[in-house]
């Protein structure tokens, strides 16, 4: 089990290292953050000064190497915007976004998993269908496409919810929805395909000869051989709770990590995109790792595989 | 130790109790809520700093100058925290200032507040070297009090001979320049001359805190900035120039066009800004709400780079200028609602403007002349171009490349993220877009501070004509203004006939939505007007 823990960390590290130097290297070459930052109208004394005073007239591999050197002290650097603490900066917006994950989560999980369920056990039912049909809907009309309509009804047509901002409870109701039904879509799409591949396996058939009562065989023998698949799913949502609203957080306004990300790339902000990516490389990764361990729970071969393969 | 008596505590009780004439008289102005693209580029307040078009919008409500300008009417230059001005000779502009004038934090302005808000503290540092690496600068002034490395480079240029502000005597001040300068009153109008509190800023933890909730003696007080989130102000009623009209004023973020327009139709803002124009149709269908707008003293313009081979010859260059139907843009992308200029100037260069001058003639005949003079063979020339940066950059890009067709040019669009790309050198570079402003009623403002020897075109290297930057240098120092007035003149002719380095498409309008009840002027400027003058009447 160590040995596993220590290789995955590895393998944690290196690709967090590797999203750091990619990082690095294309923000560096394709944008000047000074004439982004200072503006294209700031007179060229202010942005030869903005340079010189950041550094980026030097080399880059002097840049990259002062940088990493930087990261290696826990030192993620000051915004170029205005000098401030690059890990605070992040750290405020956090509870911004998820303020939106964790309720989209906890909508995608509750409709998600259940009718993805209903749908498998009801196959080619008229349900079955209505549900598949809204599930596809679902995760093929893009979330600003799915945001702006329900702009359009629910607060230019109706009047019932503002159209954007973070004043209040009511205002993360839309924005909550378009993240929630994208990600529910895809769950129930992932969980019916796993039922219906786990219950025409002969163990189902043997479970159901043997006279054990159907819920029991569903929950007992087919509900947990399921659940691979959609833990996987599971753990990429997870993975991207801090990163992943960027574009439902700019059509909402919402102060949160995923409109900084974008504001912080426009303007080639390196020390606050980089702080952004590693927290967001940290947390899939660290995401990944706990399915990984919920696999072996789920699954005693895995287990199993996994203490044969260490000894 | 304070002791609390009966006597004490049933007064206290008392007064609570007895009808209150603040609390009775509940202020009834209203608050409004403008949804805008961006409050600031920068993250801070100090137009010192801060120097981009969204900034320019919100800093006329907390800031001010000695000197304003009269955007919403004929853009002269009117009294502010001065109410009067003199040359004293070509070097010195002395300044009578308004009594009785108060900062946010309670204070009166006087003579010395002026002397700071032109002082090393806050606009040229103590000339520190610039010393910082990536990641990890030292001098943003996010911790000490000098003002970060762009601002002294931003007050050079913005005062580019300044030597002191002068005390006469109690509320008279001079401005003294190193050098003869006719424009210093135009300059001292820019916003980098915002007034503030000296005190306020000795009281501040940082240069960074002070930029963040800069203490001036505007219609309105910075209450809370959140970047990247929204702007609070709240009214300031002891402002010089009467009560301010509105209780509170929030500037809020929302970087999609269509939620600002969405926002604006629900009912959560009263404005949004930066309509473009094919929104405007379907905002004004809804008879609650009207979008005004008008021209402002900025004009689009299209860049060349003199070195690509295929721009070398003049007459190449001068083809591009002929084949632009610019009064066709203006109708098919703006509805009308902006205008054809005549060259780069405006009408508020009063005796400078060059009435008879014009933009070349939409001749394609003229085009087709000059390219088969130059023996143009059809050779790919780049064109290259940010995504709507500008509105209905992209539209007009491509209305221009058929235009250059037409006539046999070869443009070929060449879509770049950010201004970095744009000026690029390792690739070749052709044609570009940029829009020129005008800060004050100067051409030096315009023509020299942006193809000049010290111009962004030159800095990048697109550009150099040795007479033309002469005339530059004399048009910036000479104090002749019979002289001047025929610099510029010959400055137009190079820059737009002869070895064009732009051609000016259109003035640039902006628009803003808003409810049609509330009655309100939109400045010739991005800047928004809120005070009692502008509201209402």
């Amino acid at each position: 089990m160590l040995r596993f823990l220590a290789t995955r960390l590895a393998r944690a590290l290196i690709t967090i290292v590797m999203v750091v130097t990619f990082a690095f290297v294309v923000l560096r070459l394709s944008g000047d953050p000074a004439l982004l930052i200072m503006s294209v109208d700031a007179p060229p004394e202010a942005i030869a000064a903005f340079r010189a005073s950041w550094g980026l007239d030097d080399p880059l591999w002097q840049q990259y190497l002062k940088y990493f050197t930087a990261i290696l002290h826990g030192d993620l650097g000051r915004s170029m915007r205005d000098g401030r603490d690059a890990i605070a900066l992040v750290a405020e917006r956090i509870p911004a976004t998820l303020a939106l994950t964790l309720p989209a989560l906890a909508i995608k999980l509750s409709i998600g998993i259940p009718s993805g369920i209903y749908a498998a056990l009801h196959r080619n039912s008229l349900t079955d269908r209505v549900v598949m049909g809204l599930a596809v809907l679902g995760f093929t009309v893009p979330s600003f496409v799915l945001g702006l309509l329900l702009v359009l009804v629910f607060a230019v047509q109706l009047g019932w919810l503002p159209s954007g901002g973070q004043d209040s409870w009511r205002h993360a109701i839309l924005p909550v929805i378009t993240l929630g039904a994208g990600g529910a879509a895809v769950l129930a799409r992932f969980t019916r395909s796993a039922m219906l591949e786990v219950l025409g396996q002969p163990y189902i058939r043997t479970a159901s000869a043997k006279g054990v009562p159907w819920r029991a065989v569903v929950r007992n023998h087919a509900l947990p051989n399921a659940a691979i698949p959609t833990v996987t799913i599971i753990g990429f949502m997870v993975g991207s709770l801090i990163a992943g609203a960027v574009v439902v957080e700019s059509v909402f306004s919402w102060p949160g990590v995923g409109r900084l990300l974008v504001v912080a790339v426009a303007n080639r902000d390196l020390a606050v995109v980089q702080c952004i990516l590693l927290l967001v490389a940290g947390t899939m990764v660290a995401s990944n790792l706990v399915v990984d361990l919920l696999y072996g729970a789920l699954d005693p071969r895995l287990r199993q595989a996994r203490a044969g393969g260490a000894a | 130790m304070t002791t609390l008596t009966r006597r004490a505590t049933l007064l206290g009780v008392a007064a609570l109790t007895l009808p209150h004439p603040g609390l009775a008289q509940a202020d009834q102005r209203p608050s409004i809520t403008i949804a805008v693209q961006k409050v600031v580029n920068s993250n801070t307040l100090e137009m010192a700093r801060e120097q981009s078009n969204v900034g320019t919008r919100v800093y006329g409500s907390y800031a001010e100058m000695l000197i304003d300008t009269d955007w919403i009417g004929d853009l002269s230059l009117r009294p502010a925290l001065a109410t009067a001005w003199r040359r004293i000779d070509d070097r010195t502009v002395e300044l009578d200032l308004r009594e009785g004038v108060r900062f946010h934090n309670g204070d009166v302005m006087t003579a010395e507040d002026v002397v700071f808000s032109f002082g090393p503290e806050r606009l040229w540092g103590a000339g520190q070297q610039a010393q910082g690496t990536l990641f990890a600068n030292s001098a943003t002034g996010s911790t000490g009090k000098a003002p970060p490395p762009e601002v002294p480079a931003v007050a050079r240029r913005t005062y580019p001979g300044f030597d002191r502000i002068e005390i006469v005597r109690a509320g008279v001040i001079r401005f003294v320049n190193r050098t003869p300068d006719v424009t210093l009153e135009g300059r001292i109008a820019r916003n980098v001359g915002m007034i503030g509190s000296r005190r306020a800023f000795a009281e501040a933890d940082s240069w960074l805190a002070w930029a963040r909730k800069p203490v001036g003696t505007g219609p309105y007080r910075v209450v809370e900035f959140r970047p990247d989130r929204d702007l609070t102000l709240e009214a300031f009623d002891e402002y010089w120039g009467g009560r301010p009209p509105l209780r509170r004023i929030r500037f809020v973020e929302v970087p999609e066009p269509a939620s600002r327009v969405n926002g604006l139709l629900s009912g959560e803002y009263d404005f949004a800004c930066d309509v473009n124009p094919d929104q405007i149709a379907d905002i004004e269908k809804n008879p609650r709400f009207e979008v005004v707008g008008s021209t402002i003293t900025n004009h689009r313009v299209t860049v060349f780079d003199k070195h690509h081979p295929q721009l070398r010859d003049a007459r190449i260059r001068r083809a591009f200028t002929h084949a632009i139907d610019r009064q066709m843009i203006v109708d098919a992308l703006w509805a009308g609602r902006t205008a054809v200029p005549k060259g780069l100037q405006w009408d508020y260069y009063g005796e400078m403007f060059q009435a008879d001058w014009s933009v070349p003639a939409y001749d394609p005949a003229e085009a087709r002349r000059l390219l088969r003079e130059a023996g143009y063979k059809g050779d790919p020339v780049p064109y290259r171009l940010l995504n709507n940066y500008y509105t209905g950059q992209v539209a007009t890009a491509q209305i221009l490349v058929e235009m250059w067709r037409q006539v046999g040019l070869n443009v070929q669009i060449e879509m770049k993220e950010n201004w970095g790309q744009i000026f690029d050198r390792n690739a070749p570079r052709a044609v570009r877009d940029w829009s020129n402003s005008a800060a004050f009623n100067d051409p030096v403002s315009s023509i020299s501070a942006g193809f000049g020897p010290q111009g962004q075109s030159q800095q990048v290297g697109e550009y150099e004509n040795e007479e033309f930057n002469r005339l530059s240098n004399e048009l910036e120092t000479s104090t002749d203004r019979p002289r001047r007035r025929v610099v510029f003149r010959r400055m137009l002719e190079i820059a737009e006939r002869e070895d064009p380095v732009y051609t000016v498409l259109h003035q640039t309008a902006t628009f803003t939505a808003k409810r049609k009840d509330i009655r309100w002027k939109a400045a010739q400027s991005f800047l928004m007007d809120f005070r009692r003058e502008n509201w209402g009447s």
